[in-house]
């Protein structure tokens, strides 16, 4: 996997993990867990983003506000975001060497 | 949520009786060793990751000797739950400070938007409020008592 690629992917499940105890936590504080570590996690999180490349994160934060979330996994050759056919010669030959998108919506791929 | 519809997250692949991990760290990766061997999952550093920032959060060892690593990441399909128990026990930074006998690890998707994985959560903490429970889950000889156990009343 690409290692920019890598650093988006944990950053998606940081995002999720800090939305997750903004919306539910309430919830989760009442089946008992603290979340006492939020700021420290939120600064692990901009940190994380400062080694991603501008233009992924911009891409990221723009996909992220559009959709909901901006990468998303590859499925039985389809792209999990809009169901588009992502074509099993796009995954090998170029999968480890570059970003990829999804032609039709512009989600970011993940192979899982 | 029903504990059995709980209980069909995991599968005797997902138990491992004796961890030999006495620390955090180690005993997450057991886990998370224990958890993609004989799937198709290929990241488990994304995985270990993950539940590493969900510990800085805050320590998931909130039941008495139980803790509830838990967490959402692109490296899974769908919610897999993972039952994991140590006799030494580990030190999971709990409240309480005693060390942690019993693990119940939920990993699920970002795309879980009914939170399932939250309500199963909830389910398992409801019931191993019980102490006797406690004890037979602890006793249990395999998989099958352990989730016998787990579904009687
Ligand atoms: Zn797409």
């Amino acid at each position: 996997m690409h290692p920019q690629l890598q650093l988006l992917v944990a950053l998606q499940d940081l995002d999720e993990m800090i939305n997750e105890t903004a919306n539910q936590g309430t919830e989760l504080e009442g089946l008992g867990f603290k979340h006492g570590g939020l700021d420290e996690l939120k600064k692990s999180r901009d940190d994380l983003a400062t080694k991603i490349e501008p233009g992924h994160l911009s891409w990221y934060k723009r996909l992220t506000g559009k959709f909901g979330h901006a990468v998303v996994p590859v499925v039985s050759n389809l792209c999990t975001g809009c169901f588009a056919n992502i074509p099993s010669s796009f995954v090998s030959k170029t999968n480890e060497n570059k970003v990829q998108k999804c032609e039709s919506c512009g989600r970011l791929l993940y192979w899982p | 949520m029903d504990i059995a519809e709980v209980l069909k997250h995991t599968s005797s692949e997902h138990f491992l009786p004796n961890l030999t991990a006495t620390d955090k760290q180690g005993a997450l990766a057991e886990m998370v060793e224990g958890l993609i061997s004989g799937t198709q999952i290929s990241r488990p550093d994304a995985i270990m990751q993950m539940l590493t920032s969900r510990e800085a959060l805050g320590s998931t060892a909130v039941g008495p000797g139980i803790a509830f690593p838990h967490g959402r990441t692109l490296a899974v399909q769908r919610l897999t739950i993972m039952i994991a128990r140590s006799t030494e026990g580990v030190d999971f930074d709990s409240e309480d400070g005693n060390k942690t006998h019993l693990f119940f690890m939920l990993i699920a998707p970002p795309q879980d938007s009914g939170h399932q994985y939250i309500k199963s959560l909830a389910a398992l903490i409801d019931r191993v409020q019980d102490g006797d429970l406690r004890d037979s889950l602890m006793a249990a000889e395999d998989y099958e008592g352990f989730c016998n156990a787990m579904k009687e009343n």
